[in-house]
């Protein structure tokens, strides 16, 4: 008992969430499914009726009994039409249905799972199984409860007829398709292995070709156009090989099955021929025989297809459950009234599965309506203080509070509503500028989407894009400059109305005087909300009720913009380089 | 609306001009395709023997009853045997096909897709910033893939289709005449129903293909974009979306379905009926003894042989019609025209410690109307440093791009020791000048591949010597494998100022004669800040150099500055010179605070 549930549990974990979907469209598969059994009658029954008609002709039969087997054929061919056109439709379409539930499933689920999940893993591999791994299961799903009830119905019926004609030639059938069908599956993972390589092989000429596209200002001035040329050829050569494996087995594997249709009419020839001439069997049964013969080789393929196909559905199964096994994020927790008091007491704080703390005694208070500066190079944890604000990770217990409450014991989604957060890497929908802008609402009036966009300085771009606001951008639409693009993020937290704005290295990519266009919207925008903005650019802290330098996660120097230029540190000298760097790009005609 | 999927439009027309210029990729493995079309032509041959010797078995040792036993046991082995031999050889020949067909097609994919690298490569930087690297790799690696199914599919595959649906007819004809006439006038209706089929199937394909487009970019889009999301508490608002679209893609694929169902359906059926007919009518000439059922059963066999090709002609389309689109793009991007456009009788220019630049009334424009750059004129005598400062977009990363030729100048010229740089050879200019972007691009290798770009004739020693000399030596040596360390993607591993020096020293490994430099803007960097001020320092000496200068220390080192103002240089001279000059750049300076 045991042992049996030993292979049923990691079965019942690739496949019970499809099968539990499947369930929701038992109408379509029963239907489906009850015709296939009429098929397969269906489909045995012509070789005999050939057989015999065959043998009538030899006999010289009469032209009514040809006429009426004729009739009979056409009428058996049409419900064998029809029983594969409804079989067909219904079951392929539950299997499409299955897979948009899984999907959609699937998706939902990710939504709740805790953003630091997302950072531990790779945006292609989540892709990967929410897209070809679930198509993968379909892919086997469908054909499997197509073909796979006809072959129950086929091999076994057609075997057993085959038997009653002649054992010995079925047997001696039975003997050869196994060897070939032992030697498919001792080669297709041989197969599947090559092809894989090839697929490696393949992606790594992609990304070569990607990065030398992109840095093509490199790899032209430095003139290593020889040199990528020859790697190309390396990773081209390794491609071609494994292509050239992956072919030879699939040619090799034809060839056998082909060979094997030529034994297996040697011994029908021979064997039947021989009972043919003694008198045992008639022409019409011999050719009825090779009729069975005929139906037996598309269910064989099939088992043979499935089989081969199986492990890795399997392990696609597998993989898709893997992702539904996530704990999704806890949404326990009060949700208060808040002002947005920010507390920050001794914060340290490590990434899970990182050796060394990112921020390291980081105490700072913040009175809503203030202004917060975060400054430092990259990776002194800027972005940290901000991503614990929005609890996409969990501080140590009695380090960040808002109002006093520890963020621990407030509702994540209701945290996060006090903030709107422009991210460092600012991300678009394939979306109009107007629907990115206006995401965080359902529906949105057009004034209060301008009077955002106008704040956040886009306003002068948008003559440039051929649909203003409902000009689509994005990876399938147009291609925003980096500074176009951070100003439609800082719109999107603008227009959100949120009591506080976090702003990440939001201005890092615009242009000085686009920056102090912002600095003055952002100004008006802001009315009574909280700012908290990390960045490089030390003009945009320049107004700050305090800002902090942070090194390596700790603070350096604290204090507002006159404090720390007197401290003659690093504030004061990073300020005026850039101050330089600024003078040395002013204009003649630039205000004073 | 306009087509976002245009580009990748995947039907494309027939056009002459392929095989024109496909033919020089073709031609090297001339012989291995016409083996390929040879083997086609004995493995037709082998495929019409079968049903040949079936037919003589019934109607030879089985039928003839007249014969002695044994002998027509002896007469039926030898035909069980040729028969076994017409399959073995089929299976060998349809083994050295796939190999041929392989090894020929693969390596003709191969020389295109190298030769498309290679151009690429060479093409002009315009081109380039027009042109996004996803795009030119998908031509890369998909597009060309296609072009083997032209060759494969195509070319050798519809061939023989054809050959055998004539051949099978010319020789059911000679069978017999009548049965013959019969298959004739019944598959067109077979083609009909495939041709119908298909122009169906394809819609519906289209309208997949365009759904799933959207569905798997947004799929894209809810994964990065999970911290916005979340970040203003709209999960199920994205769940909703993407949901939408699933369920289109997904109505979508079960309206190949319907058509796929349908089309199985009907074509089984219209085969059926057809062999039905053939049953009625053989049926009949056997029972008039005008055939030999035998014969019939050959016939019948034939028949089935056709059925094959017929079916799959409309398949066989759509897969064609996918590889001329591929086609037409690929040529197109191999007629692009290289920049710098070949010139034979280029100077080769070799390395001397020094050079002399020089700008002579240099103008230079994108598109025709404005100038970016009107009428610069300088000169960098050796070891000197120019130092350019200017508003953005006044046009001075475009100044920089002209000296080693990543850009041509509109009018003027741009010379180095005298020879316009247009004159030269293009790798042996480049060779002498060495750049320094305000980021680093990092590709994906160890931190030595990217100091010294792949290059494997720089050693290591003068790595870490490059290393030593901008400061960047004991944080490549701090990490957990030295210069064998994988850089991360995106650089994570280093600090903006660490990226800095580093874009140093893969400058200062070449050993060049000139550098060309794009100022950094400082940023609060305690470890690297200093280090970089004498990297600086150190790199500019005894080098010509241009510097679009960021920093007050490197204009006031320059033995030059020029003041950049829409495309013009308003001024010119030392720091000393313009501070008393008090115009646009003692303004500058008066700034800085």
């Amino acid at each position: 008992m045991l042992r049996a549930l030993s292979w049923f549990r990691p079965l019942a974990r690739a496949f019970g969430r499809p099968a539990a979907l499947l369930h929701r469209h038992a109408g379509l598969v029963l239907f489906g499914t009850a015709l296939v059994p009429v098929h397969a009658a269906v489909t045995l029954w012509m070789p005999r009726l050939l057989g015999d008609t065959l043998d009538q002709l030899q006999a010289g039969g009469s032209a009514d009994r040809l006429r009426e087997t004729c009739w009979l054929l056409a009428v058996l061919a049409l419900v064998e039409a029809a029983s594969r056109y409804v079989s067909r439709k219904t079951l392929i379409d539950a299997s499409r249905h299955v897979e948009q539930a899984l999907k959609n499933d699937l998706v939902a689920h990710l939504q709740k799972l805790p953003v630091s999940w997302f950072d531990r893993s790779r945006t292609g591999d989540i892709i990967s199984r929410l897209t070809q791994d679930i198509e993968l299961v379909r892919f086997v799903m469908g054909p499997l409860l197509l073909h796979g009830g006809s072959t129950l119905c086929l091999l076994p019926a057609g075997t057993w007829l085959m038997a009653t004609m002649d054992v010995p030639v079925t047997l001696s059938c039975i003997a050869v398709f196994a060897v070939l069908f032992l030697a498919m599956r001792l080669l297709m993972p041989r197969l599947h292995q090559w092809s894989k390589k090839s697929q490696e092989a393949i992606a790594d000429v992609s990304q070569r070709a990607q990065e030398d596209f992109a840095g093509i200002r490199v790899v032209q001035q430095f003139d290593a156009v020889a040199r990528e040329r020859a790697a190309m050829a390396t990773k081209n050569r390794r491609y071609l090989l494994a292509n050239l494996r992956a072919t030879r087995l699939r040619s090799l594997l034809h060839a056998m099955s082909h060979s094997t249709s030529g034994v297996v009419m040697l011994g029908v020839l021979i064997v039947g021929g021989h009972q043919v001439i003694d008198g045992a069997i008639t022409i019409g049964q011999l050719f009825q025989f090779t009729g069975y013969l005929g139906l037996m080789t598309f269910p064989l393929e099939i088992l043979g297809w499935t089989l081969a196909t199986l492990p890795r559905a399997y392990a696609a199964g597998i993989r898709i459950e893997e992702l539904f096994e996530v704990q999704p994020e806890a949404q326990t927790g009060a949700s208060p009234p808040l002002q947005g008091r920010i507390r920050v007491e001794g914060l340290t704080f490590t990434y899970p599965g990182a050796a060394k703390p990112s921020l390291q005694d980081v105490s700072f208070t913040l009175e809503p309506g203030q202004k917060l500066g975060l400054v430092g190079p990259v990776g002194s944890g800027k972005s940290t203080v901000l991503a614990l604000l929005m609890r996409f990770y969990d501080p140590p217990r009695g380090t960040v509070f808002v109002d006093d409450h520890d963020v621990l014991d407030l509702a994540p989604a209701h945290l996060r509503r006090l903030f709107a957060l422009a991210p460092q890497e600012p991300f678009l929908f394939s979306d109009t500028v107007a629907a990115n802008v206006g995401f965080a609402h359902d529906s949105v009036a057009d004034d209060l989407v301008e009077s955002a966009v106008a704040d956040a300085a886009l306003d002068q771009d948008l003559p440039q894009l051929n649909e203003g606001l409902g000009t689509i951008v994005g990876e399938r639409g147009v291609t925003l400059s980096g500074g176009q693009k951070q100003r439609v993020s800082l719109a999107r937290a603008i227009l959100s109305d949120r009591p506080g704005l976090l702003l990440d290295d939001t201005l890092s990519a615009v242009d000085p005087l686009t920056e102090q266009r912002i600095l003055r919207g952002l100004q008006r925008a802001r009315g009574g909300r909280t700012v908290l903005v990390a960045t490089h650019r030390l003009s945009v802290v320049r107004d700050a009720d305090l800002i902090l330098v942070l090194e390596g996660g700790r603070i350096r120097e604290r204090g507002d913009h006159a404090a720390l230029l007197a401290q003659h540190g690093l504030y004061a000298h990073a300020f005026r380089l850039q101050s330089e760097a600024r003078a040395l790009e002013r204009g003649s005609e630039d205000a004073p | 609306m306009s087509d976002p999927y245009h580009d990748d439009a995947l039907e494309g027309r027939f056009q002459l001009d392929f095989v024109k210029k496909l033919w020089p990729y073709v031609r090297p493995y001339r012989r291995g395709f016409a083996g390929c079309l040879a083997i086609l032509l004995v493995s037709f041959g082998l495929e019409m023997a079968g049903p040949w010797l079936l037919r003589h078995a019934i109607d030879g040792p089985m039928r003839a009853h007249d014969i002695a036993t044994g002998e027509r046991l002896t007469s039926l082995t030898w035909i069980g045997f040729a028969f076994l031999g017409t399959t073995f050889g089929g299976a060998l020949l349809g083994y050295v096909y796939g190999q041929l067909t392989a090894w020929n097609g693969q390596r003709v994919i191969r020389d295109v897709r190298r030769h498309l690298f290679d151009h690429l490569l060479g093409t002009a930087l315009a081109f380039h910033e027009r042109n996004t690297a996803g795009k030119l790799t998908t031509r890369v690696t998909s597009d060309v893939e296609n072009l083997n199914e032209l060759i494969a599919t195509g070319v050798l595959q519809s061939v023989f289709d054809l050959l055998k649906i004539v051949g099978v007819l010319v020789v059911l004809f000679f069978l017999d005449v009548k049965l013959a006439v019969f298959t004739v006038a019944t598959t067109p209706i077979v083609v009909l129903i495939s041709v119908l089929f298909r122009r169906n199937a394809q819609r519906a394909y289209r309208a997949v293909r365009g759904r799933l487009a959207l569905q798997n970019a947004y799929t894209t889009e809810l994964i990065g974009g999970v911290r916005t999301t979340r970040a203003f508490g709209r999960e199920a608002a994205t769940a909703a979306k993407y949901a939408e679209r699933n369920a289109a893609t997904s109505d979508a694929w079960r309206d190949t379905v319907l058509h796929f169902s349908l089309f199985f359906a009907l074509v089984d059926f219209a085969l059926r009926a057809t062999t039905i007919g053939l049953l009625w009518f053989g049926g009949s000439a056997v029972l008039e003894g005008t055939m030999q059922p035998g014969q019939f059963v050959q016939f019948w066999l034939y028949y089935g042989l056709l059925s094959g090709p017929v079916k799959e002609l409309g398949e066989k389309y759509n897969v064609l019609q996918a590889a001329f689109a591929s086609c037409e793009r690929v040529f197109q991007l191999l007629g692009e025209p290289r920049f710098p456009p070949p010139k034979a009788d280029a100077k080769r220019t070799g390395k001397r410690g020094k050079a002399r630049i020089e700008f002579a009334d240099v103008c230079f424009s994108y598109d025709g109307r404005t100038q970016v750059l009107d009428g610069v004129s300088f000169t960098a005598e050796p070891g000197q440093t120019i130092a350019v400062v200017g508003p953005t977009g006044a046009g001075k990363t475009t100044l920089l791009s002209l000296v080693s030729r990543l850009r041509d100048v509109t009018s003027g010229a741009v010379r180095i020791d005298g020879d316009d740089v247009r004159d030269l050879d293009t790798g042996s200019l480049r060779r002498r000048i060495a750049f320094v972007a305000q980021d680093l691009f990092l590709f994906t290798g160890t931190v030595l591949d990217n100091v010294r770009l792949f290059d494997p004739s720089i050693d290591e020693a003068r790595v870490w010597r490059a290393l030593e000399t901008v400061g960047a030596a004991d944080f490549v040596r701090a990490l957990p494998q030295g210069l064998g360390s994988q850089v991360e993607e995106r650089g994570g591993t280093f600090s903006q100022g660490e990226r800095q020096l580093l874009a140093f020293a893969r400058a200062l490994v070449v050993e060049p004669d000139v550098l060309v430099l794009d100022e950094a803007t400082a940023s609060i960097d305690s470890a690297s800040e200093a280090r970089l001020q004498q990297a600086l320092e150190k790199s500019l000496r005894g080098r010509t150099a241009l510097v679009v200068a960021h920093r007050l220390s490197t204009v006031r080192a320059a033995d030059r500055i020029l003041v950049i103002e829409r495309g013009r240089v308003v001024e010119a001279g030392t720091h000393e010179q313009l501070v008393a000059k008090r115009g646009v750049y003692a303004g500058m300076v008066a700034h800085v605070g």
